[in-house]
């Protein structure tokens, strides 16, 4: 038996504005499993980024009950949301999200400075360069993000999740802004931390890339159109 | 620059009401306020004295100096300064002058005036123009003694209700009856001779003033009220201000060496006298004042531009789109700066239009306010100076600020701003520019605060320092008495008090001077023939009891020391620990035969700190100064004291009546605006500064929101987040300090004379405080910005940066 990572049980999500209500995500109901390699894709506005804020904890839900490895999360305080983050979850965003003044070094080691154990600097550089080396970037450490092309923006991005060993990786379109020679190489590098062990949750439009993943989730309306045939890793 | 640009200009300074709002006020409100301190500079610094050649008008001084060679005393005596009149060659024109006050009899409401007695040429030297009649002439030239006088546009209207017959008639004053032989133009510049809060009412021929004829005899005895000014004549011009000093010197201290040859007190005493440009004189004080007001209302302007800066940094960044729309059609960097220009220069067109709105109540408020402190006050108006000043400002800030907008703009990339769908970056502010914004904001506020609070805590303790002797219940009056010998006149007062002491309101009553007058008097030591120059004033035995000035040593005067003016003084703590350091000073003898039998307390002087060594003698019987102690509870009015006094005799009349109460209020009256204006000041810069920072530091949040947002969604906490930014701005917070520490010591460096007053080791914990709550305020303005990310779910940060 697997054990659940990840569970959402009826989830939902509206959003009132000034004239109407919309409901982005109704009813939701989701599992994902150590392990697990997931593609949520569907046609835009469906809510594939709210559901993924949500999983994040970027966000919290309006209904509905949601588990981080068994632990109820659903009602969170911001600090203590802040410390699941940062100890069970890995992002990695379409525009990459770097922050330009910090070094590539820096930007991988930012969990690990937010992190509740406040490892040494010799661990961290030690966990740095480990990540870095996975994703084949351990050259470029001391340059800025400015100074890299987009795909390897994007691997340095992963490399930033992976340094604080989440319990998943949650990934919103990490191909979006990128050319197709990148993006294959960052879909490489995915498919090899999966392979690997790291359970990934991925919006991707791409039906090409939605295929490297093991379980495909449509979304369409807020609502999942049909229900995940979850096979289990062999 | 063309009126299509300006249209757009103003079309589209429309859209934003709330930020042309914000602009003008600020901007009008301290561009007026720096525009009135400036023109009042002007006015007393800079600008000529409106009467003819006014660069040849000069003050002269003379000086008193003793045998050990400091100056005892800066007033003229009698003789001297009639010698100087009658025998100088040095001036064209001069001009005695002697101030006082007196009740006009003639008229039913018997009112006080203020009067100047002037020698003739007094109406050429200030060019005074007549409403009506002539001024003084040939007729009224010294030891003329011609009754006649001159009455102020002001009088004529206040005094006579401007009756058009008014040449005709004659005033009575002291006894004597003056005919009205002319009345000044209403246009007419009073120079302020005798300080600025005098203003004349009446002008009487110099042979009528108040120096009794024993006195103006009398060679040693100085006197404030005598004021000699001249009209240097072309040819001394060119003599160095020690020449010509030393002419004048000359020509009256062999005249007084002589004179006073036969006198042992003078014995290696000299004079000397002094020439000052009449300008200075008349400035004197007042140029302190407004050094820190134009302090104080530049400091304003610099926060301000820091706020209005920053405005227009946020209103770029708004513009972006449109600027890049115009770039992306075609329009040059020049064309760029010239609609900017447009939009800069109406903003601070309709911001000068305020300013010259507020520089017209300003100069009211600053006349009714400060017309009795500061001189040439009553010269203020909106003038060529004021104009120019607002053209030039006006220029200055559209320059500035259009440039600063401009550097902002980075034009080559305005038009990757289209194509990148608005998340380019075509217009940001730098780190730099944004570092030195909050820098100079706290900067100007910390040294602008701290000098306020400073002055602010100057004058609350002047204005509750405890003064060590009753004001409620007391009134002080003076009493104008008729020409006559002595005895008559304490025959009447003896009758007065009498009379006033069977009144059921009144406790008791003594004959003396209210609390805080005092004469300067020279005394000699009978054993050591040491010198003192000290404050001295005449008392009864009443006087200590009704103060509640407390006797700390030896007895206060009896009855009988009163009755036969016997020759003893009571001495103040100050100047009995002079007389005798180690021991008592009862029993010290003066070489005049007096001995001190009593030491007093000291008291304080409202609106002052100094306390000088002083002492009380027996006053005569004589003495036209009353003070009236009511029952508690008991108002013994004006009317009331004088029917008393018709009682007693017809011709008494009453020179002034007013509640040592009052006459503090009134001492303290300019501890209290001080305290008041420094204070709103404080407060108004504590408020505009922390208005801007907030801008500056919300600004560059936003700017940050994208990496806010992202640090949180990897785990930093609100706490992270505001550790971070608050590191990163404690930079520019140092700088701001270190640089307001500076500024403040070169202040302190530049002008420690005349700011000795103020500075001392207690200033340490109100630039403490300062200091604080500066922090206080830059912490506020950092954190604040910070809430909208931090206290809401982070997808809010992270979305704002699409
Ligand atoms: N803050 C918000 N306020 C109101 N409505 C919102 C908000 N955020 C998202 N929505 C709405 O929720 C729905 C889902 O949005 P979401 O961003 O999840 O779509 P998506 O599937 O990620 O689309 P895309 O593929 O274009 O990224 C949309 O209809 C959107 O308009
Ligand atoms: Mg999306």
């Amino acid at each position: 038996m697997s054990t659940a990572i990840l569970t959402l049980n009826n989830i939902g999500k509206f959003f009132e504005t000034e004239e109407l209500e919309t409901h982005a995500l109704k009813s939701i109901n989701l599992t994902i499993n150590q392990g697990d390699y997931v593609a949520i894709s569907g046609p835009s506005g469906c809510g594939k980024s709210t559901l993924l804020s949500i999983m994040g904890l970027l966000d919290v839900s309006s209904s509905g009950e949601y588990y981080i490895e068994g632990v109820n999360v659903t009602d969170l305080s911001l600090d203590q949301a802040a410390d699941v983050r940062n100890a069970k979850i890995g992002f990695i965003f379409q525009s990459f999200n770097l922050i330009d003044e910090l070094s590539v070094f820096d930007n991988v080691a930012l969990p690990l400075r937010y992190h509740a154990d406040k490892p040494n600097s010799a661990t961290i550089k030690k966990r740095v360069i480990e990540c870095l080396e996975k994703v084949g970037l351990s050259h470029r450490i001391s340059h800025k993000p400015n100074q890299l092309s987009g795909g390897q923006q994007q691997r340095v991005a992963i490399a930033r999740a992976l340094v604080a060993n989440p319990a998943v990786l949650l990934v919103d379109e990490p191909t979006g802004n990128l050319d197709s020679k990148s993006a294959d190489q960052v879909m490489e590098v995915l498919d090899q931390l999966n392979k690997a062990g790291t359970t990934i949750c991925m919006v991707t439009h791409d039906p090409r890339y939605a295929d490297m993943a093991r379980t495909k989730v449509q979304l369409l309306d807020g609502a999942i159109l049909q229900a995940p045939s979850i096979k289990i890793a062999s | 620059m063309n009126i299509y640009l300006i249209k757009q200009a103003y079309l589209s300074l429309k859209q934003k009401p709330i930020f042309v709002f914000s602009v003008v006020s600020t901007m009008g409100i301290t561009l007026g306020a720096l525009l009135c301190v400036l023109t009042l500079a002007y006015v007393m610094l800079i600008k000529p004295l409106p009467y003819p050649d006014q660069d040849r008008l000069y003050h002269v001084e003379h000086q008193l100096i003793s045998n050990e060679n400091a100056i005892d005393g800066r007033a003229f005596t009698y003789p001297n300064l009639m010698h100087l009149y009658n025998e100088q060659s040095l001036f064209e024109q001069s001009v005695l002058m002697y101030v006082d006050g007196g009740v006009i009899t003639s008229l039913p409401s018997e009112p006080m005036v203020a009067i100047s007695f002037i020698t003739p040429q007094w109406f050429s030297l200030f060019s005074a123009k007549m409403a009506i009649g002539r001024g003084f002439e040939e007729s009224e030239k010294v030891n003329s003694y011609n009754p006649v006088a001159v009455l102020t546009y002001e009088a004529w209207q206040d005094k006579f209700n401007g009756e058009a017959n008014v040449l005709e008639k004659s005033l009575t004053l002291g006894g004597n009856s003056y005919l009205i032989i002319g009345v000044l133009a209403k246009s007419n510049i009073e120079a302020p001779l005798a300080g600025a809060g005098f203003k004349t009412e009446l002008y009487l021929p110099w042979d009528y003033n108040s120096i009794s004829e024993r006195e103006r005899k009398r060679w040693g005895n100085d006197d404030g009220g005598l004021i000699f000014v001249g009209k240097i004549k072309e040819e001394y011009t060119e003599n160095s201000k020690q020449q010509n000093d030393q002419i004048l010197t000359t020509l009256v201290s062999e005249n007084w060496q002589n004179e006073v040859s036969g006198h042992a007190f003078f014995k290696g005493w000299s004079i000397a006298l002094k020439t000052k440009s009449l300008k200075s004189f008349i400035i004197s004080d007042g140029e302190r004042s407004v050094y820190l007001l134009l302090i104080g209302a530049l400091g304003l302007l610099f926060i301000a531009c820091a706020n209005i800066a920053n405005l227009f940094v946020s209103r770029t960044v708004e513009r972006q789109q449109q600027l890049a729309i115009s770039a992306a059609v075609g329009a040059s960097r020049a064309q760029l700066f010239r609609n900017v220009l447009a939009e800069t220069g109406l903003l601070m067109f309709a911001a000068i239009l305020l300013a010259q709105f507020v520089i017209f109540v300003g100069f009211s408020v600053l006349q009714y306010y400060l017309g009795n402190f500061l001189p040439r006050i009553d010269e203020l108006e909106l003038s060529a100076f004021s104009f120019s000043a607002s053209i030039l400002l006006l220029v200055l800030l559209t320059v500035v600020f259009s440039h600063l907008c401009l550097k902002m703009i980075n034009y080559h990339a305005l038009n990757s701003t289209l194509q990148s769908s608005g998340k380019g970056n075509g217009i940001q502010v730098s780190k730099r520019m944004r570092n030195i914004l909050i820098s100079s904001q706290i900067a100007t506020a910390t040294a602008l605060v701290f000098i306020n609070v400073v002055l602010y805590k100057d004058a609350i303790e002047l204005v509750n320092q405890p003064l060590g002797y009753q004001t409620n219940n007391i009134t002080s009056v003076v009493l104008a008495l008729p020409n006559a010998e002595s005895d008559l006149k304490a025959q009447k007062v003896t009758a007065l008090k009498a009379e006033l002491l069977a009144h059921p309101k009144v406790k008791n009553v003594s004959q003396a001077m209210r609390p805080t007058g005092f004469g300067t008097l020279a005394l000699t030591a009978m054993t050591t023939d040491h010198r003192y120059t000290v404050l001295g004033k005449d008392i009864d035995d009443q006087y200590f009891n009704m103060l509640k000035q407390a006797i700390v040593e030896g007895e206060n005067f009896s009855a009988a020391d009163i009755k036969d003016d016997r020759s003893v003084m009571i001495v103040n703590d100050v100047f009995a620990n002079k007389l005798a350091p180690n021991g008592s000073a009862i029993g010290f003898k003066f070489k005049n035969g007096v001995e001190v039998i009593g030491v007093v307390e000291s008291i304080n002087l409202p609106g002052t700190q100094r306390i000088e060594s002083r002492f009380y003698y027996p006053a005569s019987l004589a003495r036209n100064m009353l003070l009236i102690e009511q029952h508690q509870g008991q108002i013994f009015n004006r009317d009331e004291m004088i029917s008393a006094m018709k009682i007693v005799d017809k011709k008494l009349s009453l020179f002034s009546f007013i509640t040592l109460d009052e006459y503090k209020d009134r001492r303290l009256f300019s501890s209290v605006t001080t305290a008041v204006t420094t204070l709103v000041l404080a407060i108004l810069t504590l408020l505009l500064s922390g208005l801007g920072l907030y801008g500056i530091l919300n600004y560059s949040s936003q700017m940050r929101r994208f990496e806010i947002g992202t640090r949180m969604a990897i785990g930093a906490k609100g706490k992270d987040i505001v550790q971070l930014v608050f590191k990163d701005n404690a930079g520019a917070l140092g700088i701001g300090l270190a640089v307001s520490f500076i500024v403040l010591l070169v202040l302190y460096l530049g002008f420690s004379e005349t700011l000795s007053a103020y500075i001392s080791l207690d200033l340490l914990p109100l630039f403490i405080l300062t200091l604080g709550a500066i922090s206080l305020l830059s912490s506020l303005a950092c954190y604040l910005p910070l809430r909208q990310f931090i206290k809401k779910p982070v997808i809010h940060s992270l979305k704002g940066s699409e």
